[in-house]
């Protein structure tokens, strides 16, 4: 797969299913190529991200505790955050609800299930064309 | 990526899918107790969340375990409970009251464990036949009955679609999800169809799509393949790219799943392979006669070649055929007369007459024309010619009998026409032998849909339950409209036991569709009473049976079939 070769290279993906993680893991690093990042919750993301200094975030809307919108509240107010692109992962994907996603200053959404052998095509692809 | 590490890729892949088995093995266990429950109609409020949580969970995962079936049918459920979770949400005084759901819903959770059982199967390729008897039971429905409309999604990501899929097989399409990445089998199996196949893609992959229809599909058959596009933009930029690319349909968010799902069936009949009419030859040339039959029936027309004219009257009755093609020229009989003898029975006072005829003068055909016919084609007529002229006049004669025959809002048949169907099956029942079920359906409180949400969505909600019936039944079905919300089903050579499944089938899948209006959703049920139609002497007491059927259903409780018992059941006779 060839590497566009701009500057996304390192994406922060926070989801709280194990197994998602695992598979997340090869679908963005062995078949996309970028650094990744995997976060079990809204608050480990928080405590990773400035260390981490991702290119791009995807955030699963549906978390116990803090979820998606919340969690990006709380990266917004970190300065390495500050103003990521940022993604969510949804199964849900009702009109109202990607508009409000969207009005939360999501770069898109993705619907789950993904496809973990083109995830990282599909990430690219909102990338370019918003970012 | 090398070779050595795609196979290290699809190993990993393949081990995470297995602990994801094992992992949905226990999550459908977890709710086959809830299942019990709501059979119990114990179910508690923090039970309806967490199953309703886990359904959530599955339907965004299993796919992307490779586990598709499952996850669709998950998200089914889950928008099936939703209502139920959000009113309850809202409502905390009931909050120690078991939820009551309907028992249909604990069934569908049981079937999980089926699909989950069938993904470990799939993904063990060694074992493929180890449960032969379970993708036998999923296929022996489609032996019975089901002239069911193919709708195939190609995409570079399936998360999308497959949602869209799984509503769309509500509506009892056969719907499959093809990664363009991987298309061969697509083609592979595209390529042995007969029939027409909605392609369905997002607007994105629009232009990746008809480039592949115009790789592996030969131009002249593009026709049954037409692509329906579906996009998040409705602006006129957005359509007009959408149009010159070649889309035959385009849909955008938000989507109205009604509208698109019967377009998607007008494409597929308009499209089909299926005999687009029925020609009536009458010509005493064998050898020419029957050229043209050969002709019109490669090009996916019904024909009847008469040779003598003293038997044209009965081929008429036993072949009804959409047009005739005369010959004018017969050598013991005048096509003219033999035109204007037709019109004597009022029954083909409509039915188009063509004259093949070698006559170019304008004087004479005029004569011809008073006397009866419609149209002339000077021999001698290419092939070409005459398969465009003969389809395009069984065209508009279909239209306008169906404007004549047929309800305007379903397109199902009219009242007058669907009972002489239910005599003329009786009549056949008796000349064959076979047994045949008439069956009278009716919408739940429809009058309550109408009062609440319009009589717009009142209509909607007809036509959808319309083209159910027309995806589920066979096409030697016939299907009319009786009443306002009542519908008539002629089912030809079916016993009733098989029947009420048949029909349970559907009225369990409409139950299921989701109707949106605004931001509120809701859901419609339907009762229906089965009759023998052998078991009566005539078509009109037949009807009078499935409507009493019909009323004790709904009386022992809606959402249902019944099937009419004989009170006077006599054994001697």
């Amino acid at each position: 797969m060839p590497y566009e070769g701009n500057e996304l290279n390192k994406v922060l993906y926070v989801e709280d299913d194990a197994d998602i993680r695992a598979i997340a893991e090869l679908a963005l690093q062995d078949v996309g190529g970028f650094s990744a990042k995997l976060c079990s919750s809204g608050a480990e993301a928080v405590e990773v991200a400035p260390g981490f200094q991702p290119d791009l975030i995807l955030l699963d809307v549906m978390m116990p505790e803090m979820d998606g919108p919340e969690t990006l509240k709380a990266l917004r107010k970190i300065e390495a955050t500050q103003t990521t692109p940022v993604i969510f992962m949804t199964a849900r994907i009702q009109r109202t609800e990607i508009d409000e996603y969207l009005s939360l200053g999501a770069l898109g959404v993705i619907p789950k299930p993904f496809d973990p052998m083109t995830l990282a095509d599909e990430i690219r692809r909102i990338y370019q064309e918003l970012a | 990526m090398t070779a050595a590490a795609h196979d290290q890729l699809q190993k990993r892949l393949k081990l995470l899918q297995d602990r994801f088995i094992e992992r949905a093995q226990s999550d459908v266990e977890t709710l086959g107790h809830f299942a019990r429950q709501i059979e119990q109609q114990q179910l508690s409020r923090q039970d309806l969340v967490e199953c309703y949580q886990l359904l959530h969970r599955m339907a965004g995962s299993a796919g992307t375990f490779g586990l598709p079936e499952l996850g669709a049918a998950a998200r089914s459920i889950e928008n099936q409970l939703r209502t139920v979770v959000e009113a309850k949400a809202r409502h905390a005084e009931w909050q120690d009251a078991p939820v009551a759901l309907p028992a249909d819903i604990a069934m569908q959770i049981h079937e999980l464990t089926a699909l989950v059982q069938k993904g470990t199967d799939e993904t063990k390729p060694e074992s493929t036949h180890a449960h032969p008897r379970l993708h036998q039971a999923e296929n022996a429905y489609e032996g019975s009955h089901g002239m069911k409309v193919q709708v195939m999604a190609l995409a570079h990501n399936t998360g999308y679609l497959s949602n869209l899929m799984a509503d769309l097989q509500g509506y009892g399409f056969a719907c499959e999800l093809i990664l363009l990445q991987e298309s061969e089998a697509a083609i592979k199996s595209l390529n042995k169809r007969s029939g027409a196949t909605i392609l369905l893609c997002q607007d994105s992959d629009l232009a990746d799509v008809l480039g592949f229809r115009s790789d592996h599909i030969e131009k002249n058959e593009h026709r049954r393949f037409p692509v329906v596009g579906i996009g998040r933009q409705n602006t006129f930029e957005s359509l007009y790219h959408v149009a010159e690319q070649g889309a035959t349909a385009y849909f955008s968010e938000p989507l109205d799943m009604p509208a698109l799902a019967e377009r998607i069936e007008s494409l597929a009949l308009e499209r089909g392979s299926r005999p687009q009419g029925r020609v009536l030859i009458v010509d005493d040339d064998k050898e020419l006669g029957e050229r043209y039959c050969l002709v019109l029936n490669n090009a996916g027309m019904k024909t009847k070649l008469v040779s003598d004219p003293t038997k044209m009257m009965s081929a008429l009755s036993a072949f009804e055929p959409d047009i005739v093609l005369m010959d004018v020229q017969l050598r013991a009989h005048s096509g003219v007369t033999l035109a204007r003898m037709i019109r004597y029975e009022p029954r083909w006072l409509g039915l188009p007459i063509v004259y093949l005829s070698s006559e170019d003068n304008p004087e004479t055909q005029l004569d011809a024309l008073a006397k009866g016919a419609d149209e002339f084609l000077v021999k001698p007529v290419t092939d070409e010619y005459l398969i465009r002229s003969v389809r395009i006049r069984c065209y508009r004669a279909r239209q306008l009998s169906d404007l004549m025959n047929r309800d305007s809002l379903t397109g199902l048949l009219k009242h007058s026409l669907i009972k002489q169907e239910v005599e003329r099956e009786l009549a056949r029942c008796r000349r064959s032998g076979h047994l045949s079920c008439v069956v009278m359906l009716d919408l739940d409180h429809f009058k309550k849909v109408n009062d609440t949400w319009g009589h717009g969505q009142g209509d909607i909600v007809i036509r959808t339950l319309a083209h159910l019936l027309r995806n589920r039944l066979r096409e030697s079905d016939t299907i009319g409209r009786y009443g306002g919300e009542e519908f008539l089903v002629v089912l030809s050579d079916c016993p009733t036991e098989q029947a009420k499944e048949l029909i349970d089938d559907i009225r369990a899948r409409f139950s299921e569709l989701v109707f949106t209006s605004g931001d509120d959703s809701f859901q419609v049920t339907m009762s229906a009473g089965i009759a023998a139609i052998n078991d009566f002497p005539l078509a009109s007491e037949a009807i009078e049976a499935a409507d009493q059927a019909l009323y004790e259903r709904k009386q022992a409780g809606r959402n249902g079939v019944s099937v009419y018992q004989r009170q006077d059941e006599n054994q001697d006779d």
